[in-house]
């Protein structure tokens, strides 16, 4: 009998059955670094320890419940969170908001939420290009926290109402008699469906529904003079559908299950982890729980298929989660790491938030590494230890670190604390001998040295993978 | 010895692909020109181009009669045939034409013209008229999405400070906007190319990701490089511009993949006063233009290469009281470069046969569009302009 390969696996059985411990896949530093990683930006040295001891169920418990950062949330987090937002919406700057979103990633005690904040951002990709209200992005923002687990239809619904959306999609000019195809396409392609789901009769005929659903005074209002109410027949379905209805036929749709699927997988999964049948397997169970997100995404993460070995370090590290990764593993804490500098070293590195390149959010994966992108991360690596320029009042007291979490100054001990917070490994003796040999003969002192070797992991190719 | 170019267009080069810094297989592909090679570099000219002025039909007795204060005389400008002349600021333009670098796409216009910058101005990158079906997407944006380039990977690359121009934001095409050379270079110490591993990785995400960063560090050599090059170093690019068609060069000798870069020249709304203001702008525009093609040619890059200049609009016939000019309608388009067919195109629309006051249409710029994209780029303009225009001999 032929010894079953990973394709042959027969398709019965639930490729999301819960991961368990055992021998080939122990519950170990690597599996914790790799939780934090996907479900979160990455976990200090206390944090890994902890969920260590406590195993995978506890500690994805307190990712799914928004409380795998508790030590290091400052107690006033939702009041500055807060103050931060509104100061930047009032501001006129967009790094401003962007320093407002990476203080709640860093700060906040709610990781996982805001990592699916960052996912709806992407699928219902607006920019303030032409928005140009960063008060309505900031709402438009909470709207994705607000609903981030939500089924799928409530947070469809809420964005469709939301301004910044409104204006992002011209709904003001969709009107009864002159409606505008881009609004139904986008929906259609993008929101719910994906391509080849629908005709292009449908995207006219959603349109129409969504006639009357505009603007008015920087709020949303439904304008019955502007809204078609003739039949239409969409996907099928003839009535005179309003755009509650269309937002109901777009959810039932099975396609849109497997769209969402298909996001999910790639918010937590890395390249080539996800065959179609599994996708097919998730999105069969959203379609049976009214698209729960908060389902979905922690099936996956209990899954065995989340935490096997094919999964691990098999994904390219977005520019928020290469910068908010090692400052959360560096504990940037107190003093507090600049969060409007971390927002700019995450928009030099290629990923401007509230700013996605198209309608078709960001490519992700292998296109962050851009020749740009990669000069700004190895910019970035030198940058962050060493003092004001990296957003942090002094340089970074690397051997302090590594000390405090009982570990020896010299070099080899050093490097295996780093390699370990950072990469969630034990370094083989060539990849240290690698790593000592580019550390440079002219560091002052011991301190000096145990930045260089942050920088140089940082810069590393093993840590742009995550 | 074999010559660099024999030496880059052997196959062996190419095959060694995956380990060679992409720059230089890239370099090794634009050897054998292919469409694919090929760049576009968009000056837009701010606020509206005297056309009259700059494309002098000294000829038409309408010239004297509307321009008194802002008239150029016939005998100093440089004179392409006996209808028209440039404005005598653009000499050195002069030469480009003679020297077979320069078209003039003449009374370059569309119907019912709008007088409002911002109107005019999203035409022009839009492509449409419809002021409804002026969404978010640009006409070379449009154009661009329909490669399949690779993803992620920028194809247009804004010059300037500011958010991206509509003309090039596409659906799925990816537009980048920088305005120092600092995106590009390395700070001290960033250098850590030391820690890369010798070896290629087994896996294949990691052999990308070495492969990708060692690309990296080679375009950030050869863009600091670039920096201190004996050519151009010595030369004086006074004016921003200028600053920004060298950066271009440097970026393109980087190895960068874009292949449309698009920069403003501003100034040109010249309501009082028109005359000093007008000839420094065609006076830095002629000599960056100059400057450029000359960098081309010294960088082995002259074939790849094509410059467009355009305005919103140009302005009216007759001068107003002020010394200067209000917003008008048609005016000449530029295009530069080795692989342009030089001379005029069309015809220099009349003085005296005007629309309310203005000049009238001869050419809808979507021809210069279709033409620019299909004949230059390779991409499809009936795509990226959603109609078929006819095409003109530009190349």
């Amino acid at each position: 009998m032929m010894p079953a390969r990973f394709e042959d696996k027969p398709i019965a059985a639930d490729p999301w059955a819960p991961y368990v411990p055992d021998e080939k896949s122990p519950w170990d530093l690597r599996r914790v670094v790799h939780l934090h990683r996907r479900a979160g930006f990455a976990a200090t040295w206390a944090e890994i320890q902890r969920d260590l001891k406590d195993g995978p169920r506890t500690s994805i418990d307190r990712l799914l419940a928004g409380r795998a950062y508790r030590d290091v949330v400052p107690t006033d987090f939702a009041r500055a969170a807060d103050i931060l937002g509104g100061a930047a919406g009032g501001s006129n700057e967009p790094m401003r908001l962007r320093a407002w979103w990476v203080y709640r990633m860093m700060f906040g005690p709610d990781p996982l939420g805001e990592r699916l904040v960052l996912m709806w951002h992407n699928h219902f990709a607006t920019s303030n290009l032409k928005v140009d209200d960063l008060v309505a992005m900031r709402r438009q923002n909470e709207v994705f926290r607000k609903h981030a687990r939500a089924p799928f239809g409530e947070l469809l619904d809420a964005v469709l109402r939301d301004p910044a959306m409104l204006i992002w999609l011209d709904a003001p000019a969709n009107r009864k008699g002159h409606p505008n195809e881009n609004l139904g396409r986008e929906l259609m392609e993008l929101f719910t469906l994906g391509i080849g789901n629908y005709t292009e009769t449908d995207v006219k005929e959603a349109a129409r529904a969504l006639t009357g659903w505009s603007i008015e005074d920087d709020a949303f209002a439904e304008v019955d003079s502007a809204h078609d109410p003739g039949e239409k027949t969409i996907l099928g379905k003839k009535g005179r559908w309003k755009a509650t209805d269309l937002i109901r036929i777009l959810v039932e749709h099975p396609a849109t299950a497997r769209r969402l699927a298909y996001r999910i997988g790639q918010l937590l999964l890395g390249e080539k982890a996800m065959r179609s049948t599994d996708i097919d397997a998730l999105a069969a169970g959203l379609r049976r729980r009214n698209l729960d997100i908060g389902w979905a995404v922690e099936t996956v993460l209990r899954s065995r298929l989340f935490f096997a070995d094919e999964n691990i370090g098999n994904r390219v590290l977005a520019p928020v989660e290469y910068v908010l990764g090692a400052a959360r593993a560096l504990e940037l804490f107190e003093p507090p790491a600049n969060t409007f500098i971390l927002a700019e070293w995450v928009t030099r590195l290629g990923q401007e938030l509230f700013y996605p390149p198209n309608v078709g959010g960001w490519p992700g994966g292998r296109a962050w590494l851009t020749s740009r992108s990669l000069i700004a991360r190895a910019n970035f690596a030198v940058t962050i230890v060493s003092g004001q320029r990296g957003g942090l009042a002094e340089p970074l007291d690397a051997l302090g670190l590594a000390r405090r979490h009982g570990q020896g100054g010299d070099r080899e001990s050093v490097i295996r604390f780093f390699s370990r917070v950072l990469l969630g490994r034990e370094p083989s003796p060539a990849w240290c001998q690698r790593l000592m040999a580019a550390l440079g003969a002219d560091a002052r002192d011991e301190s000096e040295i145990a930045r260089r070797i942050v920088s140089r992991i940082l810069a590393m190719p093993e840590f742009q993978l995550g | 010895m074999l010559s660099r170019r024999a030496f880059l267009q052997s196959s062996t080069l190419l095959a060694l692909a995956p380990t060679v810094p992409g720059f230089l297989a890239r370099t090794a592909r634009a050897a054998q020109p292919q469409r694919d090679g090929r760049v576009l570099v968009v000056i837009q000219l701010d606020g509206g181009n005297d056309g009259i002025n700059t494309v002098v039909p000294f000829a038409d007795e309408g010239y004297a009669k509307y321009r008194r204060a802002l008239r150029l005389p016939k005998d100093r400008l440089i004179k392409i045939n006996d209808r028209v002349g440039l404005h005598p600021a653009m000499g050195v333009a002069g030469k480009l034409l003679e020297g077979g670098q320069l078209a003039i796409v003449q009374g370059v216009g569309y119907p019912n013209p709008s007088r409002s910058h911002f109107r005019s101005m999203a035409i022009w990158h839009s492509a449409s008229t419809d002021p409804e079906e002026q969404n978010s997407l640009g006409w070379l944006g449009r154009g661009l999405d329909t490669t399949s380039s690779k993803p992620g990977e920028t194809s247009a690359l804004f010059l300037g400070s500011g958010a991206v121009p509509l003309a090039v934001r596409g659906r799925r095409a990816v537009a980048s906007a920088i305005e120092r050379d600092e995106d590009f270079l390395l700070a001290p110490g960033a250098d850590a190319r030391r820690v890369i591993s010798k070896e290629e990785p087994a896996d294949e995400l990691s052999a990308f990701v070495r492969r990708s960063m060692l690309d990296a560090y080679t375009t950030a050599d050869r863009l600091a490089e670039s920096a201190h090059s004996g050519g151009s170093s010595g030369r004086n690019f006074g004016s921003s511009l200028g600053t920004q068609l060298h950066m271009i060069i440097r970026l393109l000798k980087s190895g960068i993949g874009a292949r449309v870069f698009y920069t403003l020249h501003g100034g040109y709304d010249t309501h009082a006063g028109q005359l000093p203001n007008h000839a420094r702008l065609l006076t830095d525009l002629s000599f960056s233009l100059q400057a450029f093609l000359g960098e081309l040619k010294e960088a082995s890059l002259a074939e790849r290469v094509v410059v467009l200049c355009f305005s919103e609009f140009g302005r009216r016939v007759e001068e107003n009281a002020s010394a200067g000019t209000d917003h008008g309608t048609a005016g000449p388009v530029f295009l530069a470069g080795q692989a342009v067919k030089a001379g005029l195109v069309g015809q220099p629309p009349s003085l005296t046969d005007l629309a309310n006051g203005d000049l009238k249409m001869g050419i809808d710029f979507r021809r210069v569009y279709a033409t620019v994209l299909e004949d230059w780029l390779g991409l499809s303009a009936q795509q990226a302009l959603g109609a078929t225009y006819e095409r003109l001999p530009l190349f």
